[in-house]
């Protein structure tokens, strides 16, 4: 039996074991996906009340040609005997509040011209010209009125930091989401067609619409002279002279 | 008898869940489509205003509706950093290229040359108000007062919180531009500039700046806040400048 001997005595050398990569690199590979999952999961929580707020005012705004959405504002009109010059701010005004069947406490009564004009306690503003009483009054809308406000980031300075923040969270959000799921489901076709229609969409319009170099600019110069021969007016009254504003102190728009 | 279409949930219960979320995004965007079409249906049936002032033409020939616009009868409220709109604290400041600057009061406003002007109004949202009637004191009174220099080339509307629009001279001392106090025969309400807004009614109505504090002749063209925001420098309805 010496050849069963020598092939026991020289085996073939065993098979070594597959070889797992490892390091920073390797984990990296093996689990950034579920990172970019748990990061986007995290931010996606976050992004929850900008999201409302943004999307809310924005649909609001959106639509500010058809409704007013900071404010409910009504006017009302009535009829009265026009108040006479000579009667006193006092009388006009008792004149016009019973006249609009109104009965709060008025806060001011100005008169300049044919307007006697009231302001009430509550803001609502009440104009007496001629034979006709305008009452105009408003209150917040108390979700968009504040929503609005934060979405319009004109002159408030560090909303306007946090909202750069929440638009790079919203672009974490856009971009991680196109990686965060493989196969059928992910980039190789359901996520690559929603995607491409997502796309198509803002492209498509441009496209059809002709985008904004559509409607060209023509730009118009004033020309020289347009008033001419202005004449001094008679001084009148509630009229400030100013210094020219080469020597007057630079404002600031 | 069963729907061919549809697959025997019974059988294959696993199924159900992605039929039931199919059938949920199909429900969806036939509503959605259902919604915007009957929307679309209320606006068109509702909008005789807008077809007669298409028909109607303006005394320079041009059509009264400007392309792209649709007709209303009142004012759209469309937001804005808003002034006090206290008649007590208002002041106009009319400076800049001017050989007599002056700062002027309600009052006293309303002591200058009064104007009343028919005229539209043109949103660069796409609504117009046809047939308001303003009442306030023409630019080109104010020119004349402040006497105007001969360099002067557009006049910049300056409102509450440092809001500007620039408008040509040319176009700011036209017979219906003005800062006008009263629509219709009524105050202006807060939301549309109360006490005192600018009145460009040939130009989109941004121009027309709401909360209205000064008036300012320059040499030089300055683009104001929209116009520095991608909206078109000049602004004429009937040649859709809206966008730069």
């Amino acid at each position: 039996m010496p050849e069963v001997a020598e092939a026991v005595a020289d085996p073939a050398p065993p098979a070594k074991p597959a070889t797992r990569p490892h390091g920073v690199a390797a984990t990296i590979k093996k689990r950034w996906r579920a990172w970019l999952r748990a990061i986007h999961r995290d931010i996606g929580y976050l992004a929850v009340g900008f999201t409302v707020i943004y999307a809310l005012s924005g649909i609001a705004m959106n639509h500010i040609d058809d409704w007013d959405p900071n404010f409910h504002a009504s006017e009302l009109t009535h009829k009265i005997t026009p108040i006479p010059d000579e009667l006193s701010d006092a009388d006009a005004a008792k004149q016009i509040a019973s006249a609009a069947g109104l009965t709060g406490k008025i806060d001011d009564v100005y008169r300049a011209g044919d307007e006697v004009r009231l302001t009430y306690a509550n803001g609502s503003k009440v104009t007496a010209i001629g034979d006709t009483i305008t009452v105009q009054m408003r209150r917040d809308r108390l979700f968009f009125r504040v929503a609005d406000w934060l979405h319009a980031t004109r002159g408030k300075q560090v909303w306007k930091f946090i909202a750069d923040a929440y638009a790079v969270l919203l672009l974490y959000l856009a971009v991680s989401g196109i990686f965060m799921i493989k196969g059928r489901l992910g980039l190789r076709w359901r996520g690559a067609m929603l995607v491409t229609i997502g796309l198509a969409a803002p492209l498509g319009y441009i496209i059809l619409s002709g985008g904004p170099g559509a409607q060209k600019t023509e730009r118009v110069a004033a020309r020289p002279g347009e008033v001419d021969s202005p004449k001094p007016a008679k001084p009148a009254d509630g009229i400030t002279p100013l210094p020219p504003d080469d020597e007057a102190p630079a404002r600031r728009n | 008898m069963r729907d061919p279409r549809r697959p025997d949930l019974d059988r294959y219960p696993e199924l159900k869940q992605a039929w039931d979320r199919r059938q949920f995004v199909k429900s969806a965007a036939v509503g959605t489509a259902f919604m915007a079409l009957g929307g679309a249906l209320v606006r068109i049936a509702a909008d005789d205003l807008t077809r007669q002032a298409r028909a109607d033409k303006r005394s320079d020939g041009k059509s009264r509706l400007p392309p792209g616009q649709r007709a209303l009868d009142a004012l759209r409220p469309m937001g804005g950093e808003e002034g006090d709109g206290d008649v007590r604290t208002f002041k106009l400041r009319v400076h800049g290229l001017v050989k007599s600057p002056f700062e002027i009061d309600y009052a006293g406003l309303l002591k200058l040359p009064q104007a009343e002007k028919a005229a539209d109004v043109h949103c660069v949202t796409g609504w117009s108000l046809i047939g308001g009637l303003w009442k306030g004191v023409q630019i080109a009174t104010l020119a004349e007062k402040a006497e105007v220099k001969s360099e002067a080339r557009f006049v910049i509307f300056e409102a509450a919180h440092g809001y500007t629009a620039n408008v040509p001279l040319k176009e700011a001392t036209a017979d219906t531009a003005m800062v006008t106090y009263r629509l219709n025969g009524k105050p202006l309400s807060i939301e549309h500039g109360a006490p005192v807004r600018g009145l460009v009614p040939d130009l989109y109505f941004w121009k027309s700046a709401k909360w209205i504090t000064g008036v300012r002749f320059v040499k030089d063209d300055e683009p104001g806040f929209w116009e520095t925001r991608g909206y078109n420098n000049h602004a004429d309805p009937w040649k859709e400048e809206r966008y730069a």
